[in-house]
């Protein structure tokens, strides 16, 4: 687990999971896979999985990989920073690029929207409201979030920061 | 888990270095100058060290992605930072050090390079495979396919995730071949990787001697 709790920032990777507490941002970089940050705004605790399949099917392992296992593991986490206090928790989404569209073959043509699908799903199954979605196209994204305020910013190259 | 063992790698490592010495010299005489392309390490890294393969994670690079289909299926991607990208434009296009930017020529330049090593490579590949095998991988089908290739300017950790997508929804380290280049014996960050599917892993770790 990366766990921040001051002005730091955390790079979560690939199939990673970080959270941090009131000063922290998290960061990470997304192809075809969903950054999925969750926030508390009554703690200021953020979470942020880095998602790179839509199901684990059964498998356990890494839990930060798929969107079923993921997020119930970030919530776990961020219950855990909040001591055992109420969280109410609201989502923002991105990622799920297809970067070199015309060369995948059809199973990866479809993964980064397979992962948009999963993740939407599995967040209306537990409640949890998308506030903003940066989803799609064929170009990567740098996702920061900021513990301090939720607020979510997105970088791609040659574009001016999206702020969610 | 697929896992090849040491004497697979060194197989592996055998077939692509032959790939390699291919690769060299259709650049050479692609650029008429004095290129190495050697074979760095056939490794299998866990996904987090994957997405660093073409440099640190949030750093801008290139990369001309080929997909492969036959004997074995995957991504053959030639990557670069800015410099050693537009550098190659320079040499290829016998320019001094004038291209600082990727404009249209630039990138036609960057993907023929790639499809020259790219076919260099395969096609050694493809000769050797059988040799060193002894499965029906390649037995009746010596023609390993590459698409054209495509440019991309991004992110590199981005970029990479593309790559080791096929591999990352089985498994949890990815089998990545990685080469070194030299422009008349000095270094250029260039890296060519070859990055098989997770069937075609299986595959190789069925049929590698």
């Amino acid at each position: 687990m990366n766990k921040l709790t001051e002005s730091e920032e955390t790079l979560v990777a690939m199939a990673g999971i970080g959270v941090a507490h009131r000063k922290g941002t998290l960061r990470t970089l997304l192809g075809s896979c969903i950054g999925v940050a969750l926030y508390d705004r009554k703690f200021k605790i953020a979470g942020l999985a880095h998602v790179v399949m839509p199901d684990s099917m059964g498998r356990n392992q890494p839990v930060g990989k798929y969107a079923d296992t993921a997020i119930p593991e970030t919530i776990r986490q961020i219950n855990s920073l909040a001591g055992g206090g109420r969280i109410t928790l609201s989502a923002k989404i991105a990622g799920g690029a297809n970067m070199f569209s015309h060369v995948s073959p059809n199973n990866t043509n479809t993964i980064g929207e397979q992962n948009i699908v999963a993740v939407e799903k599995i967040l209306a199954a537990m409640d949890i409201p998308i506030l903003a979605r940066h989803l799609g196209g064929n170009a990567g994204r740098r996702m920061v979030v900021e513990a301090e305020t939720g607020i979510v910013q997105i970088h791609i190259i040659g574009q001016p920061i999206a702020q969610l | 888990m697929t896992t090849l063992n040491h004497k697979q790698l060194e197989t592996l490592s055998l077939i692509c270095r032959s790939g390699a010495s291919d690769a060299s010299r259709a650049l050479s005489k692609w650029l008429d100058r004095d290129i190495q392309v050697s074979l760095d390490q056939i490794e299998q890294v866990s996904l987090d060290a994957a997405t660093e393969l073409l440099g640190p994670v949030d750093a801008t690079v290139c990369a001309c992605c080929m997909r492969i289909s036959g004997g074995v299926n995957g991504q053959l991607l030639l990557g670069f930072d800015e410099e050693s990208g537009l550098m190659l434009c320079d040499a290829l296009l016998s320019r001094e050090a004038t291209s600082n930017e990727w404009g249209e020529l630039e990138i036609s330049a960057a993907m023929e390079t790639t499809n020259i090593v790219g076919c260099a490579f395969l096609n050694a590949l493809a000769m050797t495979f059988p040799k060193a095998t002894h499965s029906p991988v390649n037995s009746g089908d010596a023609t390993w396919i590459p698409t054209p290739p495509v440019f991309v300017r991004d992110f590199a950790a981005s970029i990479m995730q593309f790559a080791l997508v096929d591999q990352a929804c089985e498994f949890d380290r990815v089998l990545v071949a990685r080469t070194l280049f030299t422009i008349d014996g000095m270094p250029v960050s260039w890296r060519l990787l070859l990055i098989p599917d997770a069937a075609s892993l299986e595959q190789l770790a069925r049929s590698l001697r």
